[in-house]
């Protein structure tokens, strides 16, 4: 069976717990490797890496962590907003709060954002790699050259560039409602942004445009 | 599996083709009548679509009963926005089973979180099935309403939109008129000349008007969808053939002229 490592490097855990949720449906397809289940062994290598949470900028320990699982894995997927994103760590104030996501320091195969994608994800991810494509793979496999997304972007990127055509995916996306259709386009209320990039990875013109 | 558009093949994954009529009720049209299995049928247990409210625009609505949907009407030729309100309607409901009809972008978008529900609210278990019209392109409602006024067409009389080669055929109470293509290009919106996708890849079911003869054009791409179709015509709520050669040709031509259109404006706009 494939092995699958997760690990979460700082962020809430959000992410492993709703992979531990697809546990069941996981463990007959795959041999994992989670904190939770106390096994955790990062001195072998694995097929699949799943990282959570953001990195740490000001601890090489975490800095080499990530290096390390980067050589032992040989698919290595950025899970969850934060890792993805970056996420709302980056907003963190202060010198020794510096967090990125994990694409600025190690390659990453896949992004997938979600502040935590829910369980069925996990599992409909994996299903995409073995049939080997789809949009949505390709869409995860772009989304690796960014280093950050959100609602910001969105407004930058899509609608003052005149490009959005009012469809509300992005509202009907956003967990925080902090994205409201104003005359027929997407409007941004700051302070609640957490930076999580589902509305932009949800954008029928952002999507279309990066993966032209 | 669902597949993007190419050169070689602009209209996606297909599991069928077909021409179909309305049956039960003549009126309503074919999207209407499977909705209306659907829902008679206890197959869905809500319908999301859009209904005209004035002109060419329209609203979204969460319908429950054949009354409500046989009073909505179909096509509004601009963007009628998911918004905030509907996730409020869909996430306070009891509703688990809901059919979706929009256009091939919010398909795409619902395809993306059916399958990938990337944050807990996301309602991906209750999209049940995705229905897609087929679309050119929408306009920008305030311009493209100056333009049929300036052919002493108001709004409220417009009854069919339709894009014929080189020209935009509205068809309004009083006859038809026909607006040369290039007028018309520039009250569509930017993001629309950008997008490749006629029929709407990511739904289960894509639907048209037919292009040789009188009817709608269906596209199932799930087994999900061809079921709900060959189900809703034993049951005679339409009435199905299998889409000739020369229609399906035809179909491909339009949708590679939208394809097309598409690479042009990305290589001119981005
Ligand atoms: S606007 Fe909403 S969906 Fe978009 S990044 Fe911010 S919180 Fe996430
Ligand atoms: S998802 Fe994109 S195109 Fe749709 S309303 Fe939001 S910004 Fe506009
Ligand atoms: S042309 Fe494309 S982007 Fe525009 S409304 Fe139609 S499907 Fe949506």
């Amino acid at each position: 069976m494939p092995s699958i490592l997760v690990l979460d490097l700082g962020g809430c855990e959000g992410c492993i717990a709703s992979i531990m949720n697809s546990y069941p449906k996981l463990e007959k397809k795959y041999d994992l490797y989670i904190s939770y289940l106390g096994n955790l062994n990062l001195d072998r290598e694995f097929d699949f890496a799943i990282v959570s949470g953001p990195v740490s900028l000001v601890s090489s320990e975490k800095i080499d962590l990530l290096k390390k699982v980067r050589e032992n894995s040989k698919i290595l997927v950025a899970y969850g907003s934060c890792a993805s994103v970056g996420g709302i760590f980056l907003y963190s104030k202060g010198q020794n709060c510096r967090f990125a996501s994990i694409g600025k320091v190690v390659d990453i195969d896949y992004s997938i954002p979600g502040c935590p994608p829910a369980s069925r994800t996990i599992i409909n991810f994996l299903n995409c790699i073995e049939k080997k494509g789809g949009r949505f793979l390709e869409l995860f496999k772009a989304l690796t050259k960014y280093q950050k997304l959100s609602g910001f972007d969105l407004i930058d990127d899509v609608v003052l560039t005149g490009l959005c055509v009012g469809c509300g995916a992005c509202t009907l996306s956003c967990p925080t409602e902090a994205l409201q259709l104003v005359d027929g386009v997407p409007d941004l209320i700051v302070e609640k942004c957490i930076r999580c990039g589902t509305c932009i990875v949800r954008c029928p013109k952002f999507t279309q445009n990066i993966l032209r | 599996m669902f597949h993007d558009v190419n050169l070689e093949n602009p209209i996606g994954s297909v599991e069928g083709i077909y021409v179909a009529k309305p049956k039960k009720v003549e009126n309503a049209g074919v999207v209407t009548s499977i909705l209306l299995y659907m829902l008679e049928n206890k197959k869905v247990d809500g319908v999301v679509t859009a209904r005209k409210v004035k002109g060419i625009l329209g609203k979204i609505l969460l319908i429950k009963t054949r009354d409500e949907l046989l009073n909505t009407v179909g096509n509004c030729w601009s963007v009628v926005p998911y918004t905030m309100k509907l996730k409020d309607m869909l996430t306070s409901s009891n509703l688990n089973k809901i059919a979706f009809v929009g256009l091939p972008c919010q398909a795409q978008f619902l395809r993306h979180m059916k399958t990938f529900p990337l944050v807990e609210s996301d309602f991906a278990n209750k999209i049940y099935v995705i229905i897609s019209l087929f679309c050119m392109g929408t306009f920008i409602t305030d311009g493209f309403v100056k333009l049929i006024r300036e052919y002493k067409i108001s709004p409220e009389d417009v009854k069919n939109i339709d894009i014929d080669k080189d020209y935009l055929v509205i068809i309004h109470s009083d006859g038809e008129i026909k607006v040369p293509v290039d007028i018309v290009l520039n009250h569509i919106q930017h993001g629309c000349l950008l997008c490749p996708d006629y029929t709407g890849v990511f739904a289960d079911i894509s639907a048209g008007r037919a292009i040789t003869k009188k009817g709608t054009l269906l596209i199932t791409r799930s087994k999900l969808g061809d079921n709900i179709i060959k189900k809703a015509s034993e049951e005679g709520y339409i009435e199905v053939e299998s889409a000739s050669e020369d229609e399906i040709t035809k179909l491909k031509e339009k949708a590679l002229e939208k394809l097309k259109r598409a690479m042009d404006y990305t290589a001119k706009l981005l």
